[in-house]
């Protein structure tokens, strides 16, 4: 079930600003009338490109892209993609004033960080959307460290307003081209080693989550993740988010998650 | 003008004739946030099974051009759930169609039983032909005399009226309704998905987990009328036409190829509200042509 503090709508989104965040990143804002609000972690299904007064046929299918940030104005937010494929380079010619389909806010987002926790966020590729909120609320309610990690020093994003949160920030490139040379994953494991009993937060390529969720089990610390698996429709009913649990059957990662207890999935057979 | 939407269904009566397509609207709660039900003519629930079934590991879906291909596993709560938990959520005088799957004849049989009877249950659905299932579904779809037995058991296990959704994977579509009619069907459904594959050649592994899927979205549309207009041909019962329908002018078309009604399927997906949308693009497309019932376009194609 989606947080019924925040019914989710559908509803068309005024593109505020379409603009380039990084080398290869792009930074959407979006305007939506009536915008209820979402909780760190929650995301829209966003249609791949400006709306017309005909239904687009290709591509078909919506996008799901994690919510970066709400802006204080209360009606707009912040979203992070990269141009990966026909759907995200047609959103990449989306320009002010242009509408997108949107429904959301959509599916469970993080728990509040307990108090005085000392949360470990572990973002990878566009996957560090996701953890944006949840860091500032860790940096207010304990202490946060957060670990990004991507290809190269130009594959980063997000990376000015992380620094502006009050978090011990790291960075890993596997270029070595920026921060740490190496994967994101090899920052954690230096971090677990130290002490103290952190949570764990991850969102990003499955091998990292799952990197990450392991680290996390051997270290006996929790740890929640993100899931980023395909879907048509965000709010239950295609099915085709299913993620496998490790006591068998599936969950939906849009309805039961995104966020889901990395105990809880069958990583080996997550696709 | 007011135009008059309604339509008779193999003895369902619908405000109008534009219900949702089996597998793409869940149980009709999940709609509820977007779509007021009591707009469109009715829904046709996720198949459901005499036990629950848990449905195929990822990938299941996959976007294609103009479409989707998807290989679910016919993941379901199984009937007594649907009874218990999903029809009572449902907002009254919203036609409710079930979907049924088994493996076998008796087990389809064992489903219409549990259903008739149920209030709000305004007929049945007999899913003869998922294509992405191990066992059943296909042959019964696919074999002339295995779709007589089955829906022969069916017939006699209710009195609901009764819809036979076909295969469009299938040599003739035209023997297959003919076959359905024969036996009893109120009604045809038509089509599900075309089987499909797709490749990545990256991995040099098919895209889905389940290596086929079916087919469906905008893509299937001119299959699905071609096909929709052969049955017409066939059979005096009505049909019920379905295949990628995005708004209220894909629907008139498959009113026109002889389709007394039709599902919206994948258009659920990119937008929750899209039945809605097609039963009032309808509706504007009869008041602009001055047509005064809905039902006056079914198989009123001009033929050259």
């Amino acid at each position: 079930m989606t947080n019924p503090a925040f019914a989710p709508l559908r509803t068309s989104a005024e593109v505020v600003a379409n603009e380039c965040d990084g080398e290869t990143g792009r930074r959407l804002r979006l305007r939506v009338s009536g915008w209820p609000g979402s909780e760190p972690g929650q995301f829209v299904m966003l249609s791949p490109g400006p709306q017309s007064s005909v239904p687009r046929t290709d591509p078909l299918l919506p996008r799901p892209m994690a919510i970066y940030r709400s802006l204080p104005a209360g009606d707009a937010f912040e979203v992070l993609y990269k141009i990966v494929g026909r759907g995200t380079a047609l959103l990449a010619g989306a320009k002010p004033g242009d509408r997108l389909a949107l429904v959301g806010p959509l599916g469970r987002g993080f728990a509040p960080p307990g108090p005085n926790e000392h949360a470990l966020l572990v973002g990878g590729g566009t996957g560090t959307a996701s953890l944006l909120e949840q860091a500032a609320r860790a940096a207010a309610s304990g202490r946060a460290t957060v670990m990004l990690g991507a290809r190269t020093a130009d594959d980063l994003i997000g990376v000015p307003e992380f620094r502006a949160l009050d978090v011990d920030l790291q960075l890993a490139t596997e270029d070595g081209s920026e921060g740490h040379p190496g994967r994101v994953t090899e920052l954690l494991a230096k971090v677990l080693a130290g002490r103290g009993s952190p949570v764990v937060y991850a969102c990003g390529p499955t091998p990292m989550m799952r990197a990450a969720a392991e680290l996390a089990r051997q270290h006996g610390v929790p740890c929640r993740v993100s899931l980023e698996n395909p879907m048509a429709c965000g709010f239950g009913v295609c099915l085709g988010c299913a993620a496998p649990l490790a006591t068998g059957g599936f969950a939906l990662v849009c309805r039961d998650g995104p966020v889901f207890d990395a105990c809880a999935v069958d990583w080996d057979q997550l696709a | 003008m007011s135009v008059d939407t309604s339509v008779d269904l193999g003895g369902i009566a619908l405000r109008n004739p534009v219900l949702t397509a089996s597998g793409t609207f869940g149980y009709g709660t999940e709609f509820a946030p977007f779509l007021d039900l009591t707009r469109i003519g009715g829904f046709v629930a996720k198949s459901l099974t005499l036990a629950p079934r848990s449905g195929n590991l990822p990938t299941r879906i996959h976007e294609t051009a103009s479409g989707m291909l998807n290989a679910i596993g016919l993941e379901n709560v199984g009937v007594e759930a649907f009874v218990a938990e999903k029809l009572p959520q449902i907002p009254s005088g919203v036609p409710v169609v079930a979907s049924i799957f088994g493996t076998a004849p008796a087990e389809y049989a064992e489903v219409c039983k549990r259903l008739s009877g149920v209030p709000q249950v305004a007929g049945i659905e007999i899913n003869a032909s998922c294509p992405h299932v191990k066992a059943g579904g296909i042959e019964f779809g696919q074999n002339p005399e295995l779709l007589a037995g089955l829906v022969r058991e069916c017939r006699g296990a209710t009195a609901l009226p009764l819809l036979v959704k076909l295969s469009p994977n299938v040599t003739s579509i035209a023997e297959m309704a003919r076959v359905a009619e024969g036996e009893g069907a109120d009604a045809l459904a038509l089509i599900n998905t075309l089987q499909a594959l797709e490749v990545d050649v990256e991995t040099r592994r098919p895209v889905l987990r389940n290596v086929l899927g079916g087919l469906s979205g905008p893509a299937i549309l001119p299959v699905a009328l071609r096909m929709v207009f052969q049955a017409s041909q066939a059979v005096k019962i009505p049909l019920c036409g379905i295949g990628g329908i995005m708004s209220g002018t894909d629907a008139v078309k498959f009113l026109l190829c002889g389709a007394t009604a039709v599902q919206v399927g994948t258009a659920s997906y990119l937008d929750p509200a899209a039945a809605g949308r097609v039963a009032e693009g309808l509706e504007s497309y009869c008041r602009r042509h001055g047509v005064a019932a809905v039902r006056d376009l079914v198989g009123a194609l001009e033929l050259p």
